[in-house]
């Protein structure tokens, strides 16, 4: 590797944060914004996360930014980090957001507006693109997993609130009560989009085949995004005046 | 930066912030009139207290009569969830009651008839509070009823909800239910995701250097066996952690069920056997006056002789003072801004016997058609009015009735 001289090495090093920092933002911001703007109830209210559409959509949508951070990474840094680096600033955006809008700004409990992780299918997207050094394996095993472990990673979190109780004569989930007690105005509860269709009638527990089928279709998603991160970040190059000064070329 | 430019940004800026008073109205005049008068008319509404400690209950009651004409042009009533219309969660519900019917989930209502409600909200929040029943309706958003000022004391600290599951298992407050447990376990991924980062960024991030050695294709320096054994030791961390986080679960909770989201059934109240017709003959509003005057056709299909007590439109109501039965039925505690200073006149105003149909002339007049911002009916499409009537017999017997017509603007004093 040709070595830059040491006075330049430091300036090097503040680059990279810089660069580090501006990716990081760039794609913590508009990961959230996507979530939002595409899953976000699922991901907003413990009463919308239900054993059909949760498990299906929330990680099929989310593994874009996985990808595409993926592509920028590994194509112009051989770094296996691009999954875990944009779950990160999704958590950070995530958490601030709970923090400083729902909690202290609309006063919602935090055991209504709570998050979900990610970052288990990440941690495991970025362990197999390294482990493979494949993007159509990482694909295929990586973003399958990516989903199928979205429900059982959360499910620790999710089951003290399905436990089940009797409210006003009725059956119901603690989750059910903590979205019917905490008033939301602009939330009815018919919004909710919770096990509806037919995939109820496949077996007891319906989240088993809406992970697998989330997972089926992420290997897809994946590779999508894979492609688009790859063509988002082959921009047009100017000639680099400092070459020299970077070690690059004479 | 120019000291001058920057003393002027931040005196605008100042400015600008000075005038600023915090939002305490949540959108109910900001709803178009046809929303407001044709399509849930609440009335006989109660709340059971002006002032309660945080952990103290309050009690909203009253009826709900789903209009007739409703503006099925724009949508059509097929869903709806009873709610508590306040500025967040500063109230939670307790308990909704249609009828008899517990409301936690949604519903389906029924044109021109009518439903009791019941609302009780334990205060949470210290302050003072706009607090309303509220019908969700799907398509239309929420329809407001009536608001009250509730103060509420007390620490929202000592606020709790207790519950308790079926399986035996105490929730000493909902609000703060396992939040130990969602901390804890983001926390052990977030420890695992940082070390996987770290792993990388030991050094610094190196990403120049990095782009730099591919750019000379010399891909193999970036990588080493330390690399690849710390990346299959990540997958296997990663598949052993949800795989014993999913087992102990479900060994420590092993009875859970599924979000519950059907929908629930409610009768309306039956229909009284007594009824007085209205029909409109002409409606007219008059912009200087702030009135709006009607001509209806009423015919008395009650065996008694009825006078015309109210009119309430967009929870507005407009009592006839004459009448000492539909006086009676305004609460001491009922809120001023919504009852109407100048009241209903009505000509002519003696009893309508049983059997009869008389022509005759209403007026509701007051300010409150503009600071309600109802006389912007006149730019609706349709400019129609919706209102709901109550008529009284001798004994104070209430007939409800309802009406509904254009109404024609008119710009200069008649």
């Amino acid at each position: 590797m040709a070595r830059p001289k040491p006075a330049s090495r430091n300036f090097e090093r503040i680059a990279d944060w810089m660069l580090l920092a501006v990716m990081f933002w760039t794609i913590a911001v508009s990961f959230k914004n996507t979530e939002v703007l595409t899953v976000g109830d699922w991901e907003m209210w413990v009463d919308w996360k239900d054993r059909e559409w949760w498990p299906l959509l929330y990680p099929l949508i989310c593994i874009s930014f996985p990808a595409i951070s993926q592509a920028i990474f590994w194509k112009h840094f051989r770094l296996p980090i691009g999954a875990t680096f944009a779950v990160m600033g999704l958590m950070l955006t995530t958490w601030t957001s709970l923090f400083l809008g729902h909690i202290g700004w609309t006063r919602f409990p935090l055991t209504l507006v709570w998050g979900a992780t990610l970052i288990p299918g990440a941690l495991l997207l970025d362990g197999i693109l390294l482990l493979t050094a494949n993007p159509v394996v990482t694909a295929i095993a990586g973003g399958a997993l990516f989903s199928i472990v979205f429900y059982p990673a959360n499910w620790p979190i999710l089951a003290p609130f399905r436990l089940v109780v009797e409210h006003l004569g009725q059956l119901a989930t603690v989750a059910d009560v903590v979205g019917y007690t905490f008033t939301r105005t602009s939330m009815p509860e018919y919004l909710r989009i919770i096990e509806r269709g037919t995939l109820r009638t496949f077996g007891e527990n319906p989240a088993v085949v809406s992970a697998l089928f989330s997972g089926f279709l992420s290997v897809i998603m994946y590779g999508i995004w894979f492609t688009i991160g790859l063509k988002l970040s082959n921009l047009p190059r100017m000639k680099n005046a400092y070459s020299r000064y970077m070690g690059l070329a004479a | 930066m120019n000291p001058r430019l920057l003393v002027s940004s931040v005196s605008i800026l100042a400015l600008l912030l000075a005038g600023a008073t915090p939002a305490i109205a949540h959108g109910e005049r900001n709803q178009e009139p046809f929303l407001r008068m044709r399509t849930a008319h609440w009335y006989d509404v109660t709340w059971s207290a002006d002032q309660v400690k945080v952990n103290d209950e309050i009690e909203i009651r009253g009826r709900l009569h789903i209009f007739s004409d409703w503006p099925k042009h724009l949508f059509e009533l097929k869903t709806v969830y009873l709610n508590l219309g306040a500025n967040g969660p500063v109230f939670v519900k307790s308990a909704t009651y249609l009828g008899d019917t517990p409301m936690m989930q949604s519903t389906h209502l029924e044109y021109g008839k009518e439903y009791e409600f019941r609302i009780v909200a334990k205060a949470r929040t210290p302050g003072r509070h706009h607090v309303h029943p509220m019908l969700n309706v799907g398509g239309a958003g929420p329809l407001l009823g009536p608001g009250k000022w509730i103060e509420v004391t007390g620490n929202a600290a000592d606020f709790v909800f207790p519950l308790k599951t079926l399986d035996g298992i105490t929730i000493p407050n909902l609000e703060t239910w396992q939040l130990g447990n969602v901390f804890r376990v983001h926390a052990y991924w977030l420890v695992l995701a940082f070390a996987w980062l770290g792993w990388w960024f030991r050094g610094g991030p190196s990403l120049l250097s990095r782009f730099r050695v591919l750019e000379t294709g010399r891909e193999e320096t970036l990588f080493n066996n330390a690399d690849r054994i710390a990346a299959a030791a990540l997958v296997v961390l990663a598949l052993f952690s949800v795989a014993y986080g999913m087992i102990s679960t479900n060994s420590k909770y092993p009875r859970t069920s599924a979000l519950q989201g059907g929908r629930v059934r409610v009768f309306p109240l039956p229909d009284s056997p007594d009824q007085v017709i209205v029909r409109h003959q002409k409606g007219v509003y008059q912009v200087p006056g702030r009135s709006l005057q009607l001509t209806l056709k009423v015919t008395n299909r009650t065996p008694r002789p009825v006078r015309l007590g109210e009119f309430t439109a967009a929870n507005l109501r407009f009592v006839n003072r004459a009448l000492p039965a539909a006086v009676a039925g305004i609460p001491a505690n009922y809120p001023e801004d919504l009852l109407t200073r100048t009241g209903l006149v009505v000509t002519p105003d003696d009893p309508i016997a049983p059997g009869e149909t008389r022509e005759i002339k209403v007026e509701a007049a007051d300010a409150a058609w503009e600071t309600e911002r109802l006389a912007s009916l006149m730019g609706n499409p349709d400019s129609s009015y919706g209102a709901v009537l109550f008529f009284f017999d001798s004994q104070g017997k209430r007939t409800v009735s309802e009406v509904s017509g254009p109404a024609i603007p008119v710009f200069t004093t008649l």
